[in-house]
């Protein structure tokens, strides 16, 4: 058999999506020719796209965005703002109390599906207070928004092109290029995504407009993004702006809602979002993102709306399953939920997480024939340990429902085990501890699970609790006033401390 | 009278002409102002947001992160029956709805915005918001479409809207810093009056009246355009307000001064009827329904940030008797004040008497003259000096009295020529003669009376008869006439057509300028050249008898005033001109491809500083958390970084101030450019012109700028 003609292979490996070996032919294609123009272009975008990422999903807040005050008004009204943490506020929030349904590190309920941006730590909280709280492997975030795509893009290119970077960026002759309507968009691709070198990217993006008039939608688009990853967020709101005049574009609506996210102006975000439904009525991203903005603001009401209109425009959305089956879950109605884990599933979307959540709604809705089946098949689905802790502290929660004391404790351990950080774990430990009457060492439990865990209002209260039985009351005042603090409308701390402060007055 | 009712510390700077009031819910009023940090507080004690009620002293902040020039509250959108937020930066305007914390939109403006008004203007049906900035006036509706856009002769410093002609929509009047208040009827300017210093604030009146503020501390009253009264004082007016103080429906003015003097005056005299002082310069005065909902009261503001309230209340009677009785005993005071005035010039006189009594004893021989003689008159001539001995090209005045009596000294009041208005002559003792030439430099072509005080006497006396005399110096004084010749004509022109004979144009020159001698009307053709004093620069200006003019000068400032002042004297409305101006034109294209050049690399610097500034910060994320974990060595090392990143980035800092305040210069070349292009048309074709030249800046061609100053059209 004869050899196929390289550059057509290369072609092939191309639109297969086998990259590596598009850039392993290309690469003796160039060594053969070095001003082989497609095989150059042809290299450049094999390697641009094995970095790609959509930018629409991310953009992660760094830990540094908090030194900036990029938010305009800085107490705004509750429900107009992401940075309104609800525990201070749920008084007039819908949807379940903290009690029912636990929070994030914001004070956000739980969501249905872990994402991006759903684990920020923003909440009203110093520099200070975020820097020291507990940075594990799973609630890790990057230091800024840059940083975060340095270490992992840099990390990428660095190993795909071992014998040095496939462009010199700094020789590029950008003006040269931006007239190069067949290179210009690859070129611009690969700096921005595979070299990461931003301003390169912009300064293309910035020649490419001047040769085009500012006409062209896609490189206003382009120049919105460069703005936007430099963080300069009211330039790249005006070209998107300008882009959106010249052609609608699904993406750019999310773009900017974005930028509006950043910006602290949810309802704006939500606005151009509606702008752009007008515009694709038809489109699921949107709306998927006007819900998420939903849930961000506690209206889960709304948000749910949203979800189910995403499932009428595209009925396999995993997120918005996951999302409407949590919060059927934490309505008290598991049955439900049920069904629509079910229905993951039957999409194939088997994992450890799915089985648990079907384990907890089967236990609620009281089929016990099936929990212990599913757990099962959730911890032989389990790939890391932080799963496996969250599946053992599960567990541990239907021993203790179970009465049984000494399964719940060997459970927590073993979630122990497989996370050191569970604060759950160590808080129910505590409780069970103190049940026993191992004060001491329950109160050591209580105290761990606080200082992992500033935002549950549970270990705070169950150590005042634990104090105030002892008599040690100074000690308890000040664990329920954290408590109510995290948790204003908490009914049993405020007793406790009604009581507490009719003995201190009395004194 | 007024009564205090409350007074609150706001714990912040508040930085003057910033401060308002605004129903940002529509219902409950909250004040703002621009402070430190380039951050708008909002005071709103009747918050329900439970968030800011746990802040100090119930003051929450708006970042805003650019210097803030002015800020406005208002209805733009009339549908959302609340007031909006609209701050002005040097670059950027931004319009903000509090309550849902949403921006209506973000737009930059490359004039800056030194004032904001909110209102109706003109016709026009929508709300605009209207942003004076360097040299322009913009109007931005709720969708911030730029519906309207003119220029003027400066930097905006105040703005207003009121009915300046009593015709039922509102006139936009314009205080800038080329001491001009100036009034838009839409894009038409109506009205033009001349101050002496830069106009700080406007407020509008009743009946089409309003008061104005002047940064050398004088404030005063137009009614239309002709001034009604003014006062001067040490200190500046910062803001003016009015209330009504005395409850007789007509609202008095305010005016809050820099030394913390707040005072009520009668808007028909001036006379001061209220007085109070708080501790420092007052930032701000507003009125608004702030402790009782629909009871009105004035609200002060200081720099430091303390407020304080007043409410109108009817004085009871007691009060009534005391203030009669009050203004008896001053009137008492007034009679007793001038009794001493006149004892004392009795005395004096009787001093003289008795002094030349004493010479009489002693010399007996030796006549003194007690008077001047009767018959002394004073001549006084203008004449327009060239440059040369040691001094520029000026007017001279020249005073000089009939007989032998000197003149001791000469005092020249005259509106915005000298600093402190008024210049003062006195030759040293020795030098004492009958005659006095005092030299004056009109910075600028403007019609100026002088008002002449001449200290007449004789040279041994020690009081001094006074003569009051005033002078009118026309419009164009510091040019005078020179022999015709065809060399060295300027190469900037412009011409037009008048149905005019010669000789109106005559009596046109020798009312303008000043003329040793009278220019005679010739019926066939005029042909006359000027010489400036001030540059040593050409004017010609030609007449033929078919009513074709044509006018020769590089200025084109210069050849606009001229059009202006001859468009009023010959009652011309409408007039169209060609013209051109080389050298002007040449300067016009450099500017504007240097703003291209600036804008392009203040694109570039901003960029570079945003990669900086994000690689500070996780610097010192970095930095924290090595100290956090007791790391020092590493902790020090991310903050020497720091420091390197941190020089590098306020060098870049500077270089991006220089470069803006040369585009900020340039900007202002430009719009002063379009403004001199207006003034060589009148009426509507000024309008035309204009607009013109306003699409071709945004189109940013400058051949069809230049075109458009030339033609008038496209």
């Amino acid at each position: 058999m004869r050899d196929i003609d390289p550059l057509f292979q290369a072609i092939s490996y191309y639109r297969r999506r086998k990259f590596e070996q598009c850039v392993e032919v290309t690469s003796t294609l160039l060594e053969k020719n070095p001003n082989d123009q497609v095989a150059w272009l042809l290299k450049m975008r094999a390697l641009t796209e094995q970095l790609y990422v959509d930018e629409t999903e991310v953009a992660d807040d760094g830990l540094a965005d908090m030194l900036d005050d990029n938010a305009f008004h800085q107490t705004p009204m509750p429900g107009t703002s992401m940075r309104q943490p609800t525990a201070i506020t749920n008084t007039g929030m819908s949807g379940p109390s903290p009690a029912m349904r636990p929070t994030t590190m914001t004070g956000r309920p739980i969501t249905g599906m872990l994402r991006l941006n759903s684990q920020s730590t923003q909440g009203g909280k110093s520099m200070e207070n975020a820097l020291k709280t507990a940075r594990t492997a799973a609630t890790a975030r990057p230091v800024t928004t840059a940083t975060g795509r340095f270490v992992r893009l840099g990390t990428a290119s660095m190993l795909s092109t071992p014998d040095g970077p496939f462009l010199q960026v700094g020789r590029l002759n950008l003006p040269k290029y931006a007239q190069n309507q067949a290179v210009s968009r690859s070129l611009f691709e690969h700096l921005f995504y595979h070299a990461n070198d931003v301003r390169a990217a912009l300064q293309l993006a910035t020649h490419a407009n001047e040769v085009y008039q500012n006409k062209d939608w896609w490189w206003l688009a382009q120049l919105g993004k460069c703005y936007h990853r430099l963080d300069m967020f009211r330039d790249s709101e005006k070209q998107y702006v300008i882009s959106l005049e010249i052609q609608p574009m699904v993406d750019t609506y999310l773009y900017l809602s974005r930028i509006y996210l950043r910006l602290d102006q949810p309802l704006l975000s939500i606005t151009k979002l509606q702008e752009g439904l007008e515009k694709f009525p038809f489109e699921p991203c949107l709306i998927q993102a006007i819900a998420r903005i939903h849930e961000g603001l506690n209206d889960m009401k709304q948000s749910i709306e949203h979800y189910r209109q995403v499932l009428k425009l595209d009925n396999t959305n995993i997120e918005a399953i996951a999302c409407i089956a949590a919060n059927h879950f934490y309505y008290e109605q598991p049955e439900i939920s049920l069904k629509f884990y079910r229905r993951l599933l039957q999409m194939g979307v088997a994992t450890s997480a799915i089985f648990t959540n079907i384990a907890l709604c089967c236990f609620h809705a009281q089929q016990y024939d099936m929990i212990v089946a599913c757990f099962l098949k959730a911890l032989g689905c389990a790939t890391t340990d932080d799963e496996r802790a969250e599946i053992w502290y599960n567990i541990g929660e239907m021993a203790l429902y179970t009465a049984d004391i000494h399964l719940a404790i060997q459970c927590f351990r073993l979630a122990l085990v497989h996370n050191n950080d569970h604060a759950e774990a160590y808080n129910n430990l505590g409780l069970v501890e103190l049940q026993r009457d191992n004060n001491e060492i329950g109160q050591i439990y209580l105290q761990t699970a606080q200082s992992l865990a500033p935002h549950m209002f549970e270990p705070y209260y169950n150590y005042g609790k634990s104090m105030y039985e002892q008599g040690d009351l100074q000690s308890s005042f000040r664990a329920i006033k954290s408590s109510l603090d995290i948790y204003k409308n908490h009914a049993d701390s405020k007793h406790i401390y009604d009581e507490l402060r009719k003995m201190f007055s009395e004194l | 009278m007024l009564i205090p009712i409350f007074s609150l510390q706001l714990n912040n700077k508040v930085f003057p002409r910033t401060f308002a009031v605004g129903k940002f819910d529509g219902k409950k009023p909250s004040l703002i102002g621009a402070t430190a940090g380039n951050k708008v507080f909002i005071h709103s004690p009747h918050d329900i947001n439970p968030q800011a009620q746990q802040l100090d002293g119930s003051v929450s902040f708006l970042n805003v992160n650019q210097v803030i020039t002015s800020l406005a509250c208002g209805q733009l959108d009339e549908q959302l029956e609340k007031d909006l937020l609209v701050v002005g930066t040097n670059t950027h305007i931004i319009a903000y709805d509090m309550e849902r914390n949403v921006d209506l939109f973000f737009q930059e403006i490359q004039d800056g915005a030194n004032a904001i008004t909110i209102g109706s203007w003109g016709e026009l049906p929508e709300t605009l918001a209207i942003v004076g900035g360097n040299c322009s006036i913009h109007g931005f509706n709720k969708k911030c479409e730029d519906i309207l856009w003119t220029v003027t002769g400066d930097n905006v410093s105040a703005l207003s809207l009121l009915d300046f002609n009593s015709d039922g929509y509102n006139e936009l009047v314009v205080g800038s810093e080329d001491y001009d208040i100036r009034v838009f009827r839409e894009d038409q300017l109506i009205a033009d009056m001349q101050e002496s210093e830069i106009v700080v604030s406007i407020c509008p009146l009743i009946n089409g009246k309003f008061a104005y503020a002047l940064s050398n501390g004088t404030i005063g009253v137009y009614e239309r355009s002709n001034r009604q009264w003014r006062i001067k004082s040490r200190n500046m007016a910062i803001v003016l307000e009015t209330f009504d103080i005395d409850g007789d429906g007509v609202e008095e003015l305010v005016t809050g001064w820099s030394n913390g003097k707040v005072d009520i005056r009668n808007d028909r005299s001036g006379e001061v009827i209220f007085k109070d002082s708080l501790a420092a310069s007052v930032a701000g005065i507003v009125k608004a329904d702030y402790r009782i909902a629909g009871e009105n009261s004035l609200i002060c503001c200081t720099n430091e940030g303390e407020v304080r309230g007043y409410k109108f209340s009817v004085q009871d009677e007691n009060l009534a008797v005391a203030h009669t009785f009050k203004s008896n005993q001053e009137a008492v005071r007034d009679l007793l004040q001038k009794k001493q005035t006149l004892l004392l010039e009795i005395q004096n006189i009787e001093n003289v008497g008795k002094a030349h009594k004493e010479l009489d004893d002693q010399f007996g021989t030796i006549e003194v003259l007690t008077e001047i003689p009767a018959s002394t008159e004073i001549q006084t001539g203008l004449a327009v000096e060239k440059a040369g001995n040691d001094l520029p090209g000026h007017v001279a005045i020249k005073i000089k009295t009939t007989n032998g009596t000197i003149i001791r000294a000469v005092t020249i009041f005259a509106e915005g020529l000298f600093r402190g208005e008024c210049y003062v002559v006195h030759p040293a003792a020795h030098q004492l003669q009958e005659n006095v030439t005092v030299p004056i430099v009109l910075p600028r072509d403007a019609a100026v009376d002088l008002h002449l005080q001449i200290f007449v006497g004789l040279k041994t006396s020690k009081l001094f008869h006074i003569f009051d005399l005033t002078r009118p110096l026309p419009i164009f004084s510091m040019y005078t006439i020179i022999e015709n010749s065809s060399q060295n004509e300027p190469k900037g022109y412009v011409t037009f057509s008048i149905n005019e004979r010669i000789s109106r144009i005559v009596l046109w020159i020798n009312h303008h300028f000043l003329l040793a001698e009278e220019c005679a009307a010739d019926p066939a053709s005029l042909y006359v050249t000027f010489l400036c004093v001030r540059t040593d620069a050409k004017l010609v200006i030609r007449m033929q008898n078919t009513g074709h003019v044509r006018i020769q000068t590089d200025d084109i400032e210069l050849a606009g005033n001229i059009i202006q002042s001859m468009g009023k004297f010959l009652k011309i409305e409408n007039l169209h001109t060609n013209g051109d101006f080389p050298l002007e034109f040449e300067l016009l294209q450099q500017v504007f491809s240097q703003i291209e050049e600036y804008q392009a690399a203040r694109q570039r610097i901003s960029s570079d500083m945003a990669e900086h500034a994000s690689i500070i910060r996780s610097f010192l994320i970095r930095a924290e958390d090595a100290r956090l974990m007791g790391d020092i060595p590493i902790m020090k090392q991310h903050y020497i970084d720091l420091l390197h990143l941190n020089r590098d980035l306020i060098n870049g800092y500077t270089i991006r101030c220089t470069s803006h305040e040369e585009l900020m210069r340039h900007l202002r070349f430009l719009n002063q450019m379009v403004q001199k292009a207006g003034n060589l048309r009148l009426g509507k074709y000024k309008t035309n012109t204009i607009n013109h030249c306003r699409v071709a800046i945004k189109g940013n061609n400058v051949e069809l700028l230049i075109k458009s100053i030339r033609s008038g059209t496209v």
